[in-house]
């Protein structure tokens, strides 16, 4: 509430100073977006704290499970135990920033043209299914959503590709995993934006790979660019060539080191505006991955120098997170590839509406098949590590990838630090060289 | 600090030594196409086939101008060894020179002793090609310690504009360039040849150099999105490929068998097949029946004393500070385009055969016993030389989103290096060569395949051009010079896919030598097992290279031997003119010694199809 009232102050003030406010945004969107909770969470008949869903009682969450989840919780694979809605309250300054700016927001004609845009929140009104590019505007709210902040790093990062029939544990990647936004930063310096940018890069994701032995110091960098009609440059540091090869866009829609997730669905999607048409769906109250992992049964498998462990991983195959869910607001889209060489015919994507992280996507093949489907599980960052606390993050904490035909998923483990500070040169190829070298 | 520690055991030497290892060898039969007029002696039929050290001994020794007593140990006696000879050069332990490649065929061939150098040490080039036998089975454990694979220590200095020293310095591996399977820039560490010739990762067969690394990081300056600038100085003694010994399996080219068998002619003596033509051999004393008859046809074999033809040694420079090796490199990153240019001061790893006018000298002309001491034109007589080399190039590599195709290209222009030319004196000539090579890559999908997963395509072309490449018509109408193709393609095209999960990978490389008219297809298929097992199996197959490609001048007909010159005429009362003191006239052609490197590398293994199954445990 601090935080809002805050928000409502600078926002009067800003609309004091400039007289240029667009009538289309509100302090009362900027306050329902960050905070829908304030007044009530969502309530759902059956579905209460404590509540189990599973393949006895699945009928009650029909509405409020996504399909592929459902089928899980119906084939008995796992079972969802529902927590209490929380708010996922994201940093002051990310707010601040949308009071300030989204007035200035539009788009321009033609997908992946947005005007006037610096910081914050882009559109942070309530969406209509009437608005044509709705679906579009709930995308950019996702682009420049405050998804592990200004920059981060995930160190270590377990990933599991399991055989969801035998369960057993086919392959055991360690990652370690850094975000840094070049541009529209509000919560670390530099703010807004690092100098000597020449190629205008907003966002940049860098990774290596620590184990198995044959794909150490695999690396990958990828830079995504503020003109999104520029598309995105990616290379990839392969150890046993020891050399940096640039890749091709479609390397990006492609398996990712033998895992069930493509270079793309990094984060839930990773790609540009425009390589995709957004359809806005609707609103929808869904149960999703968000706990507090402090709270949750943890993997006594790996333990950090800190005591610090990990989600615990169970169910069909040992494919799904041992977390909690909680019922919350999400905006549902389709989301479908220009290109039609893309090797997936659609995505529908699970926003949740008060961080506008996807913890839920259900990605379908060329034949419009459903194929995979992607849980990216939210932790509270005032319930995790100490260093979080405060960051106003929502933190990707556990996550799975599923595919659906082939019975197979890959999971993951996170260790993820908000705001740990990634030097800006280790996001350039030439890092990416020198240290694979 | 990074250590990577490697040992090796290469089995073959003990479960085939038959083969490749203490007992490897056999006696062998030299060519004789023409009749040989032993004096004393019958003529020994055309067509047929004489023992390593059967046929007469040239006259004279080389090494103190004494009779030689024909057929005895090649013209060696105990008088007149000197340090490194041997009395005895058996006819045993030997295989003939490309005998698994073309045959004799009409060529010239020599015996090549294919045992480790502790049991035998014919023809092992000191500190270059004259490896023991555990040395081959176990090659890191060497002299130079190659058991210590890498071991360097990085060190990074921040600088208060932002910008950032990166050091590196210890043994390592220096990777240039941007391209596959091909070395254009990527040429700062030489390569072991020895392990599985062209076909194993570099990774695995560069030969890690002691040096530094000194890079200055700038980042994003200006209008380059990156921009570094990097400084090498290899420090250490000076390395050179390692082409595979004689007698051992891998080798590329087949140069280890041609240096050896070359190296035992030059210490021992030898016995060349299908050597001097009949009509001119027939003639020579102390053979002599009667005059040369004209009308003999073919080519004698021919046994040579020590010191008259063969290679005699290997110079390779001593450490000094000017015989390091600095390369500088500047890089970036330009609108999404990322280039860089290069430049290094480095040596030709690969030898350079110095001979002729060029090569040792001779004390004694093997005809007359007149002492001569001064390298004789056109001489096959070398030493070896790694020549200095400037090279300076650049490599660019940038996306079309139109194609969805990654291009990548990379080139060189390199000055110094030296090529075979049988129209020198010397037997050799330095050209300007320019290498380049255009890659790229397309991920693309084959859906009745595999309906999820993209296969990846990656077509590359490399070309060769010396740019100071001769090539003449000899006095017998053929052509005479360098036997190096002028200019030269190498496509290759990658098919690679992956299936569960990236654990069953399935791969196959098509590779077409353009002008050798070789090919080389290497399926294979890795499984990832579990994180530490994986098992891979495969083959390579070559094809093609046909229609006698791989034959060129072989140099048999110009002045082979010193004396056979107007002097030597003079001195055994033949017409003036009888024997040539001139280049090769061209009109013998083999596939040896130097067709066989125009065949390239395909087609030096044209025989050698490949199939393998590797394990590996990684702990």
């Amino acid at each position: 509430m601090v935080n809002s009232k805050l928000s409502a102050a600078l926002f009067a003030s800003a609309a004091l100073v400039t007289g240029n406010l667009n009538a289309a945004v509100t302090e009362a969107d900027v306050q329902g977006s960050f905070f829908p909770y304030q007044d009530a969470a969502p309530a759902v008949e059956g579905i209460t704290p404590g509540t189990v869903i599973n393949q006895s009682n699945w009928q009650i969450a029909a509405d409020h499970l996504d399909e592929a989840m459902l089928e899980a919780v119906k084939e008995g694979w796992t079972e969802i135990k529902v927590d209490e809605t929380t708010s996922f309250d994201l940093h002051p300054a990310y707010v601040e920033a949308t009071s300030s700016g989204a007035a200035k927001v539009s788009l321009g004609e033609g997908v992946g043209n947005i005007m006037g845009y610096t910081a914050g929140r882009p559109f942070p009104q309530e969406p209509s299914i009437d608005d044509p590019r709705a679906g579009e505007k709930l995308a950019w709210n996702y682009q420049y959503g405050y998804n592990w902040g200004d920059n981060a790093n995930i160190n270590p990062f377990y990933w599991k590709f399991r055989n969801m029939n035998s369960g057993k544990v086919e392959r055991t990647l360690k990652f370690g995993f850094s975000f840094l936004n070049f541009k529209h930063r509000v919560g670390t310096e530099p703010i807004p934006e690092y100098d000597e940018n020449p190629a205008d890069i907003f966002r940049s994701i860098y990774l290596h790979v620590l184990e198995p032995f044959d794909l150490k110091n695999t690396q990958l960098l990828i830079y995504r660019y503020k003109d999104d009609a520029k598309r995105d440059d990616s290379w990839l540091y392969l150890g046993f060539q020891r050399r940096v090869r640039r890749l091709a866009t479609g390397q990006v829609t492609d398996s990712f080191l033998g895992s069930d997730l493509m270079i793309q669905d990094f984060e839930g999607y990773n790609g540009r505006i425009s390589d995709m048409n957004w359809r806005y769906l609707g609103t929808q109250d869904m149960l999703l991955p968000f706990y507090n992992h402090n709270d949750m049964q943890l993997s006594d498998e790996y333990e950090d120098d800190d005591g610090y462990r990990y989600i615990d991983f169970g169910g069909k195959g040992g494919c799904f997170p041992q977390i909690t869910w909680q019922l919350r607001k999400a905006y549902k889209v389709e989301v479908v590839p220009v290109d039609e060489s893309s090797p997936i015919s659609k995505r529908i994507v699970y926003m949740d509406a008060q961080t506008f992280t996807l913890p839920r996507s259900l990605i379908y093949d060329k034949a419009d098949k459903l194929w995979k489907t992607f849980l990216i599980g939210q932790a509270h960052p005032d319930h995790h590590l100490p260093g979080n606390k405060g960051t106003g993050v929502s933190l990707d904490d556990s996550f799975m990838v599923m595919d659906m035909q082939s019975l197979h998923c890959t999971t993951g483990q996170f260790r993820g630090m908000a705001y740990e500070v990634a030097d800006r040169e280790t996001f350039s190829v030439q890092h990416i060289r020198i240290k694979g070298r | 600090m990074t250590g990577i520690l490697r040992g090796t055991y290469d089995a073959v030497y003990d479960a085939r030594d038959n083969e490749f290892g203490d007992s490897a060898g056999h006696s062998i039969t030299l060519q004789n196409s023409g009749a040989w007029v032993a004096g004393g002696g019958g003529v020994p039929p055309l067509g047929g086939f004489l023992p390593h050290g059967g046929p007469v001994t040239l006259p004279f020794s080389a090494v103190d101008g004494s009779a030689n007593a024909p057929g005895v140990g090649f013209g060696l006696t105990a008088a007149t060894l000197v340090p490194g000879q041997k009395l005895a050069n058996p006819n045993s332990g030997l295989i003939v020179l490309g005998e698994h490649y073309t045959g004799q065929a009409g060529g010239v061939h020599y015996g090549v002793p294919v045992r480790p150098c502790d049991e035998d040490d014919r023809g092992c080039i000191d500190d270059y090609m004259d490896a023991d036998e555990d040395e081959l089975a176990h090659p890191e454990f060497n002299d130079r310690w190659d058991f210590i694979r890498e071991l360097y220590v990085d060190a990074d200095l921040a600088l208060g504009n932002g910008n950032l020293w990166s050091f590196r310095v210890g043994k390592q591996q220096i990777v240039w360039g941007r391209t596959d399977l091909f070395r254009v820039l990527d040429i700062i560490n030489p390569i072991d040849f020895s392990r599985n010739t062209i076909y194993d990762e570099f990774e695995d067969t560069r030969i890690p150099l002691w040096a530094m690394q000194a890079e200055y990081r700038m980042g994003a300056t200006g209008i380059f999105d990156d921009l570094n600038a990097s400084f090498v100085w290899v420090f250490d003694k000076f390395r050179p490929a390692n082409l595979g010994q004689g007698g051992t399996p891998n080798q590329a080219l087949g140069a280890g068998d041609l240096f050896r068998g070359l190296n035992n002619c030059w210490d021992n003596g030898c016995t060349v097949s299908n050597f001097f033509p009949a009509a001119v051999a027939s003639g020579l004393p102390p053979n002599v029946i009667g005059a040369g008859d004209p009308t003999l046809p073919g080519f004698a074999a021919t046994s040579f004393g020590p010191h008259t033809i063969g290679i005699r040694k290997a110079n390779l420079p001593s450490w000094s500070l000017a015989n390091t090796q600095l390369g500088l490199k500047l890089e970036g990153i330009y609108k999404g385009v990322g280039w860089s240019v290069n430049y290094l001061y480095t040596r030709s790893q690969l030898p350079s055969l110095h001979g002729g006018s060029s090569g040792p000298s001779i004390a004694f002309d093997p005809f007359s016993g007149l002492p001569l001491g001064t390298p004789q034109d056109y001489l096959i007589a070398f030493d070896i030389e790694f020549p200095r080399i400037n090279l300076i190039g650049g490599s660019l590599d940038f996306y079309v989103d139109p194609l969805k195709t990654v291009f990548r290209v990379e080139a060189a222009l390199s000055e110094g290096e030296e090529f075979a030319d049988t129209t020198r004196t010397s037997l050799f000539r330095e050209s300007k060569v320019l290498r380049y090579v255009i890659g790229i890559d397309r991920p693309t999908f084959i859906r009745w395949l595999n309906p999820n997963r993209s296969f990846l395509f990656s077509a590359q072309l490399f070309g060769q051009h010396l740019l100071d490449h001769h090539e003449e018509t000899g006095v017998s109408g053929a052509r005479v010079g360098m036997a190096d193709w002028e200019e030269n393609w190498i496509a290759t095209l990658l098919i690679q896919g992956n299936y569960m999960n990236d654990r069953l990978n399935p791969k196959i490389i098509f590779a077409r030598d353009v002008r050798a008219h070789g090919n080389a297809i290497a399926p294979s298929l890795e499984w990832l097992i579990t994180d530490n097992w994986r098992l891979n199996f495969g083959a390579n197959f070559k094809t093609g290279y046909s229609g006698g490609r791989h034959r060129y001048d072989d140099n048999r007909d110009a002045i082979a031997t010193p004396g056979l010159g107007a002097t030597a005429d003079t001195a055994f009362g033949l017409p003036a003119g009888t024997v040539p003191v001139s280049a090769s006239t061209g009109a013998t052609r083999g596939a040896f010694p130097l067709g066989v490197f125009r065949g390239g590398i395909f087609g030096a293994q044209i025989e050698e199809d490949e199939y393998f199954v590797n394990i590996q445990y990684r702990f």
